[in-house]
């Protein structure tokens, strides 16, 4: 079994023991979950993307798909990469963006230890090191997204494309996050019965649901290449392209997975919407399909058509 | 769930991209209207050429001509031959399922019969599958073929037989028992001889204007013995395993391709913002495809034979090929922009695409059929 294998199977388990809806519903009131805070630094997850951690940086990436299919409720994501650029090891850093004379859009920002502040109009991107909340919020999927004020910033060490890998993160979570959309609805079409016969045999759900199993492949593919182009020449058009077409999957998967739920998968009570919200909600997160589509369209209009095909036809 | 390893291309089909695109190079007499769709040009002086370069039968033993080379090298030259869009059509469903077909379930004879030709470039077939009253529906076919002391008497009518005016050969479906209780059994493959049978061959035109597909009508059609494809009875076995050859390939989401050329060369290198976010949104669709049908590939280059995995494929790049299009016009400048001049090629490459288009989400298995394919992958049946 490769070292990756182990490393997500090891994730699966604690997100699978953790990640209740219980934990989901009170993460979306404001409950920090402290004991999964607290498990993931105890067997290294936090530290993963370090330099001597021992692990690929793909490896993270891995970790952040099985932490979407459980809707981990923790800035996974920015803790690692976080780590990696404050070349620290287990602190809660989270990422936001500079916004006038806030940073806005703060992963639990008021527990963080650090903030880093992403420029998106492309300045340099600095570290808060002593952070100051200025409003707690969330985003539609009710995860903690606040604004500090950008007081004290500090340049941050690391030239890595800081956007560029937290779209990616955002990716390989929706690419979790839509398997177990699927692996909900097939359920829940298998056992749900009307007309005397599970809704799963009617060939109108079964067309449905073959559409989102084709979205969801398609998803998952684009984003395992997306991670396969880490530290290469195409990295940035890799996640361009993964951004926008995971996006794309994340709207019809969402769509047809409460189509299919009916009215149950509408309610507070089912666990569907804390998945369904997420991708909803990530899709949007460092540059949505529009933004990530023009800065790939741009790329290849700039090469010229008749060097559309060989911008296409990578060995990998 | 259905997975979809990495897979990258090997090492050895760097250099044989490389070829190919010069060989593409010295070959513009044959690229004067190109179009990606596999079945839009029928040219056999460029297939032979082709055959002469050893690009048709390319994984098959060499004992018939064949090159004993990867389904990844099979993979390259194929998708270099679309994106150009090349003339393919002659030989196409000879080097992609007639010929596999023959190698698998044909007698020796046959083998040495048939399939040097085909790898020259010198021999095509056409499909016997639909009729006028089956089409998604296969195994309700009705042509019969009664053995009789010198051969087989074949009666009955095939439709939908692409380019069976211009080939030489069909592998038809047919029954050589009488319906029973089980549908798929008494049926088989028989190989007819498309100038000498005696089958009467009526083009029907399409809605582009063109005659590609035919009408191929048998009355008292006398064959010999040896033109029954393996096991008597074993036709639906073998048919099913044509069509999975028929269903993941880079002809699945490639098919409008120059329109995307098409588009990037309108819109000039510095696009506007809704233009480049159709590129974007195009490239984002054709890598994933893309990358889907080489793990495809590496599935059937390591023996396995992922029918669910290609009809996802095909179920996937065949909307994808319909949507490109539509993409496209909406991007690309409109009519009222007095650019006409410049639009040119853009326009004639799309007008001949979206009158094709109809027929992507039907040929090879419909888009019904094949959701049907993936709902019993996925347990719903």
């Amino acid at each position: 079994m490769s070292t990756r294998q182990m490393l997500t199977d090891s994730a699966e388990r604690i997100f699978a023991d953790h990640c209740t809806k219980a934990l989901l519903d009170g993460a979306q009131e404001g409950e920090f979950p402290g004991d999964l805070w607290a498990v993931l630094k105890e067997n290294g997850f936090a530290e993963l993307a370090t330099a001597d951690s021992g692990f690929e940086l793909g490896d993270a990436f891995a970790v952040l798909k099985v932490a979407g299919r459980h809707a981990a409720p923790l800035p996974l994501a920015e803790i690692m990469l976080g780590n990696r650029w404050l070349g620290s090891a287990d602190r809660l850093v989270s990422v936001g963006l500079v916004d006038g004379d806030v940073v806005r859009d703060v992963p639990w920002g008021r527990r963080a230890d650090a903030v880093i502040a992403l420029d998106p109009s492309g300045g340099p991107p600095s570290v808060l090191e002593v952070t100051q909340v200025d409003s707690t919020g969330s985003n539609l999927a009710g995860e903690a997204r606040d604004v500090l004020a950008l007081t004290a910033a500090l340049p941050l060490g690391s030239n890595e494309p800081g956007l560029e890998l937290l779209a990616l993160a955002r990716v390989a979570q929706m690419a979790g996050a839509l398997e177990r959309i699927l692996e909900l609805t097939l359920r829940y079409a298998n056992e749900r019965e009307q007309f005397g016969r599970p809704i799963a045999r009617f060939q109108a759900i079964q067309h449905n649901l073959a559409v989102m199993a084709a979205e969801v492949a398609a998803a998952v593919r684009i984003a395992d290449a997306a991670v396969d182009a880490l530290g290469g020449e195409r990295f940035e058009f890799e996640v361009a392209a993964a951004k926008s077409r995971v996006g794309e999957a994340a709207g019809v998967c969402a769509e047809s997975a409460h189509q299919i739920h009916g009215a149950m998968g509408f309610t507070h009570e089912h666990q569907l919407h804390h998945f369904t919200r997420r991708v909803w909600a990530w899709r949007e997160e460092f540059g949505n399909e529009i933004y990530w589509r023009r800065r790939l369209g741009d790329h290849i209009a700039g090469l010229g058509a008749d060097a559309v095909w060989d911008f296409l036809a990578t060995r990998g | 769930m259905l997975q979809f390893d990495s897979m990258e291309l090997p090492e050895e089909t760097v250099a044989l991209r490389s070829e190919v695109r010069s060989f593409l190079d010295s070959e513009h007499s044959h690229l004067t209207r190109r179009n990606s769709d596999f079945g839009s040009g029928h040219d056999p002086e460029f297939s032979r050429k082709l055959g002469a370069k050893g690009w048709i039968g390319m994984a098959w033993p060499k004992a018939y001509g064949g090159g004993e080379r990867t389904f990844f090298e099979r993979y390259v030259v194929t998708e270099e031959l679309l994106s150009a869009g090349a003339p393919v059509g002659a030989h196409w469903i000879a080097d992609r399922q007639s010929g596999p077909l023959l190698l698998r379930f044909g007698t020796e004879a046959q083998r040495e019969k048939y399939i040097p030709p085909i790898t020259r470039g010198e021999s095509y077939f056409s499909i016997g599958m639909s009729e006028p009253n089956s089409g998604s529906d296969l195994a309700s076919v009705r042509t019969t073929a009664s053995k009789v002391a010198d051969g087989w008497v074949v009666n009955g009518t095939k439709l939908w037989s692409t380019d069976a005016h211009r080939n030489n050969y069909m592998i038809a479906l047919v029954r050589t028992e009488p319906p029973s209780e089980n549908r798929h059994a008494g049926l088989s493959q028989v190989i007819i001889d498309l100038h000498d049978d005696g089958a009467q061959i009526r083009p029907i035109k399409n809605i582009a204007g063109h005659e590609d597909f035919n009408e191929v009508v048998f009355e008292d059609v006398l064959i010999p013995e040896d033109r029954l494809v393996g096991e008597p009875g074993n036709g639906w076995e073998q048919v099913t395993s044509e069509l999975a050859y028929e269903r993941a390939g880079p002809e699945r989401f490639l098919s409008s391709f120059r329109v995307f050329v098409e588009l990037v060369r309108a819109v000039g290198k510095d696009p506007l913002p809704h233009e480049a976010d159709a590129i974007g949104r195009i490239a984002s669709h054709l890598m994933a495809l893309r990358r889907m049908s080489i793990s495809v590939a590496g599935m059937l280059e390591a023996g396995k034979s992922p029918q669910v995995e290609a009809a996802l494929v095909k179920e996937l790049g065949n909307n994808f090929e319909k949507l490109l299009p539509e993409i496209a016009r909406l991007a690309a400048p409109d009519g009222l922009s007095g650019d006409e001049e410049r639009l040119r090629s853009f326009r004639s490459t799309f007008t001949d695409t979206l009158l094709g288009s109809p027929s992507f989400t039907i040929r090879g298995g419909t888009r019904e059929i094949l959701r049907g394919v993936i709902a019993r992958g996925l347990g719903l049946r």
